[in-house]
């Protein structure tokens, strides 16, 4: 699936919900799902840098493809980060870098994104993007 | 009837309705709602009035210069001090700090000397200190907080010495609302020091009536925007024959009286301290918030402020599972840090935001303590004239429910 068709994906299940609270009821339930990142790599080199909580990313490449895990202190952060690394894994970085989507544009998901600058969404995205131009380069 | 119960009827953002609930807004620690008697005075200026103080012979400059200096006047019957031109105008707390912490050490400090503060105390009163600690080579010491939040004033009175300059100690806390005993800091620092004592009164003041002169201390610094002003205007007050001792940190237009190429004279005080167009609009507006506190009364702000925390404290301390930061003395402000184990403060609070209620997340600018108690972030709650019951009430059903989803 390309990033586009992931995102609209994740759009029709967020349209579901009425409303932020259950919106943010089912990023509380992707986090609880994810339980792949090892504890160990809670580095501060992983760190996403801009986040209200500590946001970890980890990216691999496997048949030149990308893929990102991830993991937060905080539940809310890591069901957004869950999704985020979810939509630009199993992606190649020239996707990746060139993808012109808008993710605070295409997504309603209240407080958590905003589309300010100092946001935390924001430094995830800036996160993955940096690790896909550093990989072309 | 009580004052205070039709109140939210005054502040037009109660008509607002936050994801289908009403507001309930309890973070007036980060800043204050505005009444509309404080937006309809600064739109009035603005529409009516407006021309720059100070400047023009003309009657829109001089209107607005008066209506600018009597704010001077207000403050001054406000804090009861002795005189109006005590009242030096910032941009707020952070600033007041800024500019004291740069002219005292500037003027009255030198390598070796020490400078107290306490282990509670917002950045804004420990960077400034640091900055300068740094450039002049100074010593900054902490007094300790004790278990119960209180100020450990034994270990004061053993910090005190003749090479203490400035104890700048803060009036409230903004994360515990301990109140120290300041008149009992201010004997301690006469007799065991001549040091300066400086009152970061950012929550203090918008809560409790304040006398400088029977307090007996040196500075006092506080925010307008967290007592019903805008932002952009704070206060210094300072005592006159200090004020007139220390040197301007910032030059510009009307801070002089005379400019020559190669050196220049101070105006006299309060306009030395206010160089450059001074934010006039919003002392006017801190001006009109003061006048609405002056009604309602400080005496009754502070009774109703004792009256929502003790039902803080009935309500808040025994949810289950939530740990509260807050001062175990009688007197204290209505402001509550909590946290629940196993719950990031952060998730806590957008939760409680789909509830309609309003708190802060994080460590509110108070990180060395937080780490000191070995905590990342709390939730904050800070409750002001407009709060009542029903809002403590709210804000204990929305903890209990995103605690539950969070767990």
């Amino acid at each position: 699936m390309s990033i586009r068709e992931k995102v609209d994906e994740y759009k029709k299940i967020l349209d579901i919900f009425p409303n932020d609270q259950e919106k943010y009821q089912y990023l509380i339930e992707k986090a609880k799902e994810n339980n792949s990142f090892p504890p160990e790599l809670r580095l501060d080199n992983f760190k996403v840098n801009g986040c209200q909580s500590q946001v970890w990313l980890v990216p691999e490449e496997k048949n030149e493809k990308l893929f990102f895990n991830s993991d937060s202190d905080a539940l809310i952060s890591k069901g957004l980060v869950t999704l985020i690394a979810s939509i630009y894994s199993d992606e190649k970085a020239e996707d990746i870098v060139t993808s012109e989507i808008d993710l605070m544009e295409e997504f309603e998901l209240g407080v958590i994104l905003s589309p300010a600058r100092r946001n935390g969404a924001y430094s995830m995205l800036k996160t993955i993007k940096e690790y896909a131009k550093n990989l072309i380069a | 009837m009580s004052k205070f119960s039709e109140i939210k009827k005054d502040f037009p953002i109660f008509e607002r309705n936050i994801n289908g609930n009403k507001l309930t807004y309890l973070d007036s620690g980060a800043t204050s709602q505005k009444p509309n008697s404080v937006i309809d005075k600064m739109n009035d200026i603005y529409k009516f009035n407006n021309a720059n103080v100070h400047r023009g012979t003309y009657v829109l400059s001089s209107e607005t210069t008066q209506e600018y200096e009597s704010v001077r006047n207000k403050l001054q019957s406000f804090l009861n001090a002795s005189d109006s031109d005590e009242i030096i105008f910032t941009k707020g707390t952070t600033e007041a700090l800024n500019f004291l912490a740069n002219s005292i050490a500037n003027k009255l400090m030198g390598e070796g000397d020490e400078i107290i503060l306490s282990e509670i105390e917002h950045h804004a009163n420990i960077i400034p200190w640091q900055m300068v600690a740094e450039k002049y080579k100074l010593n900054i010491n902490y007094v300790k907080v004790n278990d119960d939040f209180s100020l450990d004033l034994d270990d004061l009175s053993s910090k005190l010495s003749s090479k203490t300059k400035v104890v700048s100690i803060v009036g409230e806390s903004n994360l515990s609302g301990m109140l120290p005993d300041i008149k009992e800091i201010n004997n301690l620092v006469r007799s065991n020091s001549d040091s300066l004592l400086i009152i970061d009164g950012a929550q203090l003041v918008p809560h409790r009536k304040v006398d400088v002169q029977d307090l007996g201390i040196d500075f006092l610094v506080f925010s307008g925007h967290k007592m019903l002003g805008p932002t952009g205007i704070g206060v210094v007050w300072g005592k006159k024959e200090l004020l007139n001792s220390l040197d301007p940190v910032y030059g510009g237009g009307d801070m002089i009286e005379e400019v020559h190429y190669d050196k220049a004279t101070w105006a006299p005080v309060p306009h030395k301290f206010e160089a450059g167009t001074p934010p006039y609009v919003e002392a006017i507006g801190l001006g009109a918030a003061v006048d609405y506190l002056g009604n309602l009364g400080m005496s009754e702000v502070e009774k109703h402020s004792d009256e929502l925390r003790e039902y803080g404290r009935k309500v808040l301390l025994d949810i289950d599972g939530v740990n509260v930061i807050h001062s175990e003395q009688d007197i204290a402000g209505c402001t509550f840090g909590m946290y629940v184990d196993g719950v990031h403060a952060t998730d806590l609070s957008v939760m409680l935001d789909t509830h309609g209620v309003a708190v802060r997340a994080g460590h509110h600018c108070v990180q060395p303590f937080h780490r000191k108690l070995g905590i990342d972030a709390t939730i904050r709650s800070t409750a002001y004239i407009y709060n009542d019951k029903e809002d403590i009430d709210t804000l204990k059903s929305a903890i209990i429910s995103s605690v539950e989803m969070l767990r």
